[in-house]
């Protein structure tokens, strides 16, 4: 039986994914019985031009993880959908933009400014940006891809066939969303290869949650102890759980660490805005007072709610002025 | 060159603010066109993700109002609209919304003249603010820099 | 039945139709290609109208009905009749309101017809969501449970027990009668108040359909109106039920302890009842006083009993009740200033609150009516001092409404046994309520009542002297020497209110009184259908008053819990869909009245649609979107907001 064909590229990511499939540790060995890797620059050397010689659809699976933030990322994963029957969006940044979308609070000309302008530890007095094209000393052409003004992710720009979140998604994920696939245990175009139902579902601290759950002030945890056989928030810490989907096996409420949202959000909902309408409702505060003192213990509620899902919050991203032409503007 | 008309919509809870709305119109106090309401039976259904919507189908603003907290027909909804809402319009400022596109109001059944306050100056303040864009998830552009 | 919509505009003479072009709507609307008709008409409303409405869609066949016109909080039930005489289900008619909140607040034609268009477009998109409703109805538990057995609470039982309902009262003491068991005559009519009372506690204890819990406590109270499940706590009382109230115990107890019936002005034994014609008749051993109980060898009552009906090992027992209405009736509590030195209430002296006078003016009282100092002797000058720890800055800070009106009874019921004693009535503004109180204060003061009118009344002093006298000092004027003073004292709210507000989910005012549901519209209900407030409980009421709220709260339930009838619920309701619920607890406490809960089957979180009272509170919250707001889903709003905003017109 002829293998199958499977590539793995990389956008704005930090590697995770990658390693995450390595990972998937001697089960490896076993996929490589079935599966012929034909392009994968974190293992391989592959170049672009071999991806172009490939056939229309001559790839079976292709697996892309890391948000769209430059034209190069955007042009490859043009190419590789028009290359691959089937394209999976691996990973939160992939999915729903993951860290890297938390760049959508500042605006691009801000993120310039502060990496080459004015920081602590870069010198550049003749304040050089980089360019889209520029040379060498010697005359030899460069080219830079182009930096956009957001973080977006997969399918802003591509078709996606199936979504894996998770930052990253374990080997033990990967792996058995791998193997259903290469079995044909496929279900509808667009869906998520995990249960659409939040992580409380599976929590073993969910049973100690009283049915009447309120908050009255919320904890950090670099203040306080977390007690690991409570649910979080009923000891005023913060966790994305009921907000985030089931499928990773809780491995962050394991080690005592609440959860934070990663594999993005459940019943096609907003994360961020719906966990945000979750949390202030159970808030004990009555007065203006008593609300204003105990949302001050939200640091960051952007960063929070959307820590992995701003790329497709509802609000967008920032922007420097908010105009834009309509009707009549002036 | 044409003035900016805001579109503004309004989540308005039916015991209450509805309720002031329809003592405007009985009094006949007039407040701008631009302020259209949805009607709901309680501030306490409006969640986020709705202000959220109405902002990314073209709202340049948004208003919720509800009974005034003590007053809700429902003991407390209102309550819960206060908590989630003082906290959305944390996060506004954050996104790079101005606070001013959003406001939170409580306005009686009687309240047709507070009512007609309320809507005419958002109106107002929204005009001054301009047109809302939403950012993200649209054809990405490229910029360039140097 | 097509699946179309048919619109109706309705120009409401000239309300709308001078401020909004209907032509100009009606062109517009009929170039959207789901429409079935638009029709414009003068006055829908009017039976014209209404026959209009109804005929059109006889033959339009159309499912839904938009009508453009007035508020809905006007004539949605008018147009949901008409249309549903056509076949249309209720939650099939929508209405946009162009007139309140278009015609007649948008001068400008041209503005007022585009926003007319707007509202009228987000009305046709929201409806083409809708999906029938049907009512829904559940059998109702008619019988009724009553806490507190004081007047209040005695009326309500009688009158629910004459419509034939099983009434359980629990009381929290060993007997009915509450505080105006306590006293002699009643203020201003000096009505014999036993006269009145005992032949009701006899009515109560012959009455089959009542059912008497004494000693008992209210532990939990779940469920809702037509079907609550009451459980408390009864206390044993250590005799059975073969014991008559013959007292034949009570003399040779040996143990003697202060009676707090008689509020320590006299004793009792371990052994006793409440008082003669306690309801139940029954003694009842105080476990705390009891030798035996305590360890130690006596037999003194068993010795006596000629029924043998004590019982040492009886334990409390755990009482369960079923009802579809609960009546809360357990009044107030008298505001004891004793931490205020300057009234001088220090237990030795003859210096004694309201309530202490009239334990010693009650024929059931420690003298049996006679009143007399603590030597004995009769009191020959009484003052009587109005707002004693009220509306001062170290008391109360309200006036209790009641106080006055039993103040200046004082004088009727000393001189019906000390003629020639003198009662002088310190008091500043008087709250002497309703018709008959003037007339009363004339006959007081022509029977002898003086009275001192002091402004500064939280700076009057009463200062016992040794040798037996009282010195009041009076701020501006001179000292009155008195031997006797009653403090007119105010009431505070019941010991229990607290327990009982979080118990029953009802709410306290400021002051710690239970909270009616509305002050004049609904004064005896509270903010939880079905659980009813009577009397004191509310604020300190006259007996009259009390027994006229018992009489309303059981009314209104009469009228609603009717036996073979079906109570209709809420269509509106949230409703939790198991398969996408993770249990994750977020929105129980987010519901105003406790209607979500746990299903026992599957742990997901649960909608009691008895409950439900339609916020959709509940469906904001949901971080999975696994609730629905029936009739005002996400979908449903949110076409509403595409409606209002796409439309470029």
């Amino acid at each position: 039986m002829a293998k199958v064909k499977v590539a793995i590229y990389w956008c704005s990511s930090c590697g995770g994914c990658d390693e995450a499939i390595v990972d998937m540790g001697t089960r490896i060995l076993a996929l490589r019985e079935l599966v012929d890797f034909v392009f994968w620059p974190c293992a391989m050397d592959p170049k672009y031009s071999d991806v172009e010689a490939m056939q229309d659809g001559g790839i079976d699976l292709c697996l892309i993880n890391g948000a769209i933030r430059t034209s190069e990322q955007e042009t490859m994963a043009r190419l590789l959908r028009r290359k691959s029957k089937l394209l999976v969006a691996l990973g939160s940044c992939a999915c729903s933009g993951g860290i890297p979308a938390l760049a959508n609070l500042k605006s691009l000309p801000g993120i310039l400014e502060r990496c080459y302008l004015k920081n602590p530890t870069v010198v550049n007095p003749e304040g050089t940006l980089p360019q889209l094209e520029s040379h060498t000393a010697d005359g030899y052409p460069m080219e830079l891809p182009a930096l956009y003004e957001t973080v977006l992710q997969l399918d802003d720009v591509i078709e996606v066939d199936y979504y894996l979140p998770g930052c990253s998604p374990s080997g033990d994920m990967i792996a058995t969303a791998l193997m259903s696939i290469l079995e044909g245990k496929l279900p509808p175009k667009g869906s998520v290869l995990l249960p659409d139902i939040a992580l409380c579902a599976s929590c073993r601290r969910n049973a100690t949650k009283p049915v009447q759950l309120t908050i009255k002030e919320f904890k950090r945890l670099i203040h306080v102890q977390a007690d690991p056989d409570q649910c979080f928030l009923n000891q005023g810490i913060l966790c994305m759980g009921p907000a985030t989907r089931d499928g990773c096996g809780a491995p962050c409420i394991e080690g005592n660490m609440p959860c934070t949202g990663c594999m993005g959000p459940v019943g096609g909902k907003d994360q961020g805005v719906r966990m945000l309408s979750a949390v202030g409702g159970i808030l004990e505060g009555v007065s203006e007072e008593e609300v204003s003192t105990a949302l001050d213990g939200i640091a960051d509620p952007a960063g929070t709610f959307y820590r992995y899902s701003m790329s497709s919050s509802l609000l967008g991203s920032r922007r420097e002025g908010n105009q834009a032409p309509k009707e009549g503007a002036p | 060159m044409s003035v900016f008309e805001p579109d503004i919509v309004a989540f308005v809870c039916n015991w209450c603010s509805y309720g002031g709305a329809d003592s405007a119109g009985g009094l006949k106090l007039a407040y701008p066109a631009n302020v259209r309401l949805v009607r709901v039976m309680c501030s306490g259904r409006i969640d986020p993700e709705h202000v959220a919507t109405a902002f990314r189908e073209g709202a340049d603003g948004v208003m919720v109002m509800g009974c005034h907290p003590g007053d809700c027909h429902y003991r407390n909804g209102n309550h819960k609209a206060l908590r989630r809402f003082r906290l959305f319009e944390r996060m506004l400022v954050q996104m790079g919304i101005e606070a001013e596109r959003f406001a939170l109001e409580w306005v009686a059944a009687g309240e047709g003249k507070k009512f007609q306050e309320v809507t005419t100056a958002m109106t107002e303040r929204v005009r001054l603010l301009g047109p809302l864009a939403i950012h993200g998830n649209v054809s990405p552009k490229e910029v360039t820099h140097g | 039945m097509s699946e179309g919509t048919t619109l109706f505009l309705c120009r409401c003479g000239t309300n709308v139709a001078d401020f909004v072009d209907l032509e100009a709507v009606k062109a517009w609307a009929d170039t959207d290609g789901r429409l079935d008709r638009v029709c414009i008409h003068d006055f829908l409303c009017a039976p014209a109208g209404k026959a209009f409405v109804e005929e059109t869609l006889k033959e339009t066949g159309s499912r839904r009905a938009v009508m453009a016109a007035c508020s809905p909080k006007l004539h949605q039930k008018t147009f949901e009749e008409c249309a549903g005489a056509a076949g249309l289900n209720p939650a099939q008619v929508s209405m946009a309101n162009i007139r309140e909140q278009c015609a007649w607040v948008t001068p400008d034609k041209r503005e007022a017809t585009a926003k007319a268009k707007r509202l009228v477009k987000a009305a046709l998109e929201r409806s083409r969501l809708h999906r029938d409703l049907a009512p829904q109805r559940m059998e109702c538990n008619t019988d009724f449970v009553v806490i507190g057995g004081g007047i209040a609470g005695i009326e309500a039982a009688l009158q629910a027990a004459e419509a034939g309902r099983k009434v359980t009262i629990f009381e929290k003491d060993i007997s009915l009668g509450g505080e105006m068991i306590k006293v002699e005559e009643l203020a201003p009519s000096a009505e014999c108040s036993p006269c009145l009372l005992a032949p009701r506690l006899s009515e109560v204890r012959e009455n089959a359909n009542i059912t008497v819990v004494t000693g008992a406590k209210v532990t939990d109270v779940i469920g809702f109106f037509g079907n609550f499940t009451v459980t408390a706590r009864k206390k044993a009382r250590y005799v059975t039920d073969d014991c008559i109230g013959c007292e034949a115990c009570f003399e040779p107890c040996p143990v003697e302890v202060p009676s707090d019936f008689h509020l320590g002005l006299g004793n009792r034994k371990a052994i006793r009842n409440l008082f003669p014609g306690s309801v139940p008749a029954a003694a009842a051993i105080d476990p705390q006083a009891c030798l035996r109980l305590n360890g130690q060898e006596c037999t003194a009552c068993v010795d006596n009993c000629p029924f043998a009906a004590l019982d040492f090992e009886q334990k409390d027992e755990i009482v369960e009740v079923r009802c579809g209405a609960v009546i809360v009736a357990i009044g107030a509590e008298v505001h004891v200033p004793a931490d205020l030195p300057r009234l001088g209430l220090d237990g030795t002296s003859n210096v004694f609150t309201y309530a202490e006078f009239e334990r010693l003016t009650c024929s059931n009282g420690p003298t049996q009516a006679s009143l007399l100092k603590r030597d004995g002797t009769a009191p020959e000058r009484i003052a009587v001092l109005h707002c004693a720890g009220s509306l001062c800055p170290d008391g109360l800070d309200y006036c209790s409404g009641v106080c006055c009106t039993n103040a200046f009874m004082v004088g009727e019921t000393v001189r019906k046994q000390l003629p020639e004693a003198v009662v002088t009535n310190i008091h500043d503004r008087l709250n002497l309520p309703g018709m008959e109180t003037e007339a009363f204060l004339r006959k007081q003061l022509e029977e002898g009542t003086r009275r001192i009118e002091c402004r500064t009344l939280d700076k009057v002093r009463v200062e016992p002297q040794p040798g037996g006298e009282i010195r009041i000092g009076i701020p501006g004027q001179d000292d009155l020497t008195v031997d006797m003073v009653v403090l007119s004292t105010g009431f505070v709210a019941g010991a229990r209110a607290r327990e009982l507000s979080v118990l029953l989910d009802v709410e306290q005012d400021s002051r710690g009184f239970l909270k009616s549901d509305h002050p004049i519209l609904n004064k005896t209900g509270s903010v939880i259908d079905g659980v009813s407030l009577a009397g004191s409980c509310l604020q300190p009421s006259h007996g009259s008053q009390s027994i006229t709220m018992a009489q309303a709260a059981v009314g209104r339930a009469l009228s609603r819990l009717v036996p073979g009838r079906t109570i209709e619920l809420e269509t509106m309701v949230s409703r939790i869909d198991p398969a996408r619920c993770s249990a994750c607890r977020m929105c129980a406490a987010t519901c105003p009245y406790k209607a979500i809960g746990v299903d026992p089957a599957n742990g997901r979180s649960l909608v009691n649609e008895a409950v439900c009272r339609g916020c959709g509170t509940c469906a904001a919250t949901c971080p999975s979107g696994a609730i629905t707001a029936v009739h005002f889903t996400d979908e449903q709003l949110i076409a509403e907001v595409k409606g209002v905003l796409h439309e470029r017109v």
